[in-house]
């Protein structure tokens, strides 16, 4: 009796332990996005005063207006969701034919899967340098058709990564039926396969979304004043030294800059783990 | 009309040239005329006419001392990085891989990090740090253990402990989460027979847990060196580089080169070294992880 007291004891003291550390967990990784999303709620008079105050006492919505109308961050807005989408959607149509050519041709082999695995670590610095001469001697920086481009190839390599796996799924069968009722490959690919991998697609989709949402190294080279993302919109408020920086507006813009990552966040939720992990556990 | 049949060879053309095409002239080329630029001495400042060089730019960034530092500075930032988050991500892992409820809601929460961008969390963290009004300053200074403001960028060492600690905050979750997947793939029986043979927790997690997590915790490791040899957006919200230049990584110091001294030549040299840098990891990559594949199968 003692002894098994004792045991359940442990089990209910390790069992505490294991909350209270995932507890400590969540406080550190989640308490930024509290604390940025209250900020930017707050009224200035809350910024400036001991002690100091960590609920907003008359929340408003003042800095996003300002942010959207006094600045420019809705035509940033605009750009950035007009960038995204359209690479995604770009990204998509040119990956997944060479993705279907690699799950059913095995198309360029080894070498060719080991190029796509080189290209995914490319360091952008490397590349952004002669792009920007060549974009310069064309005359297409400051211009969303250049940066669209460059962040659907950008993105190729991954997401043909990812589609290689959905489309193998997809018994050959069906496809083979479909070919000997006298469709090209083509049709076999747009009418048979395509609408099997839909969720395949969209996990794609929404994580070329928000790579491109992310990205800062090209957009702060390659545009201009009326062609800048949300990320360079929020990189501006540095100007100055760490010590002062807009509070409202930096705020208002570090949680527009975060919004569509907590949307796919939880839209991915099942696959996130999978998507995420897969890199490292399969290969 | 006859339609002809394409071969199966011409099919698998078909359908890979599109990306192909566009992967030849949007990095292939771009990166053939990047190297061609470093035997130049092409000068954005001084302009154009641009002429063969020979290895000068690759002379003088052997003798530029910013270079070596720059190299330097990446490693002392991405060491106490990576340490931390193995260990982190490991104990976080660890105890998501125990009995408890809710854990696929946690770890979605968990993962929000290493979801949104650097730039973003470089800059909500910046202004936690801020000395005046700074979230943590605020939050020392109200329980009583600050008495006055601290400036957590104000020293090299202090400069480089706020890049670690932003990073690690950011991309721990990445390690956990791939760990996590790694303790679920340890076949139960393998503990059922080291409880059998009366085994303690810690004699299971030394002889059982770790020796069969070891390659996906190699794997994880390597993927956030190659990442952080590419650190740029942490270093560009949080230090610009500063102070006295102790927090120039590799990519940081050729953005520097490139686009604020305009010595395109002398940039693209420097990010040769970081290309071949990160082509070196990612081979170590592909052989560490086939033979993880092989040795499991």
């Amino acid at each position: 009796m003692i002894g098994l007291s004792k045991y359940r004891l442990r089990w209910y003291v390790g069992m505490f332990l294991t909350y209270a550390g995932i507890a400590a967990a969540l406080i550190f990784f989640l308490f930024p996005f509290i604390w940025i999303v209250t900020t930017s709620l707050k009224g200035n008079e809350d910024y400036f005063t001991f002690p100091p105050v960590w609920i907003p006492t008359e929340p408003s919505l003042a800095h996003y207006e300002r942010l959207f109308t006094h600045g420019n961050g809705w035509l940033y807005f605009k750009n950035s969701l007009a960038i995204s989408s359209l690479s995604m959607v770009a990204a998509l149509a040119f990956s997944v034919p060479t993705a279907y050519s690699i799950a059913r041709f095995r198309f360029g082999g080894s070498l060719f899967s080991n190029f796509l695995l080189l290209l995914r670590t490319m360091p952008a610095i490397a590349l952004v340098i002669p792009i920007y001469v060549l974009y310069s001697k064309l005359g297409i920086t400051n211009n969303y058709f250049g940066l669209i481009l460059l962040y659907t190839v950008f993105y190729i390599p991954f997401a043909v990564w990812l589609l290689i796996g959905f489309i193998r799924d997809v018994p050959v069968e069906i496809e083979e039926a479909a070919l000997i009722d006298g469709c090209s490959r083509l049709q076999a690919l747009l009418r048979v396969v395509l609408p099997v991998i839909v969720p395949g697609l969209a996990v794609v989709a929404l994580f070329a979304f928000i790579t491109t949402w992310n990205e800062f190294l090209f957009a702060v080279i390659l545009t201009g004043a009326e062609t800048k993302t949300v990320m360079v919109l929020v990189a501006s408020y540095t100007t100055g030294s760490p010590t002062d920086t807009f509070f409202g507006e930096a705020s208002a813009s570090v949680v527009l800059g975060i919004l569509p990552s907590f949307l796919v966040a939880f839209a991915l939720q099942r696959y996130l783990v999978k998507g995420l992990a897969l890199g490292a556990v399969k290969g | 009309m006859l339609k002809r049949k394409l071969s199966t060879r011409q099919e698998a053309y078909f359908f890979a040239s599109p990306a192909l095409f566009l992967i030849v002239a949007f990095v292939i080329f771009p990166l053939c005329y990047s190297f061609y630029l470093t035997f130049q001495n092409y000068d954005l400042a001084i302009g154009p006419p641009a002429e063969y060089v020979g290895l000068e730019n690759y002379q003088e960034m052997l003798e530029d001392k910013r270079f070596w530092r720059s190299w330097l500075n990446t490693f002392i930032i991405i060491f106490p990085s990576i340490t931390l988050q193995l260990l982190l991500g490991l104990g976080i892992a660890l105890l998501l891989n125990r009995p408890i409820r809710g854990r696929a809601f946690i770890t979605s929460l968990l993962i929000i990090p290493s979801m949104v961008s650097p730039v973003s969390a470089a800059m909500a963290w910046r202004m936690l740090f801020g000395v005046k009004y700074g979230g943590i300053n605020n939050f020392f200074m109200q329980i009583g253990l600050l008495d006055v403001y601290f400036d957590w960028f104000a020293t090299p060492a202090r400069a480089i402990f706020s890049i670690v600690a932003v990073e690690v905050w950011h991309n721990t979750s990445f390690m956990m989460i791939v760990l996590l997947a790694g303790l679920q793939s340890i076949p139960q029986e393998l503990y059922e027979a080291g409880e059998v043979d009366g085994a303690s927790a810690w004699q299971k997690f030394w002889w059982i847990t770790l020796p069969l997590l070891k390659f996906t915790m190699i794997v994880a490791l390597l993927i956030r060196m190659i990442d952080l040899t590419k650190i740029f957006g942490l270093i560009y919200l949080l230090t610009f580089g500063g102070p006295a230049g102790s927090t120039q990584t590799v990519a940081f110091s050729t953005y520097l080169s490139g686009f604020q001294d305009f010595r395109i030549s002398y940039a693209s040299t420097l990010s040769y070294v970081i290309v071949v840098g990160v082509f070196l990891l990612t081979l170590v990559f592909q052989k560490v992880s086939r033979f993880r594949e092989g040795g499991e199968a």
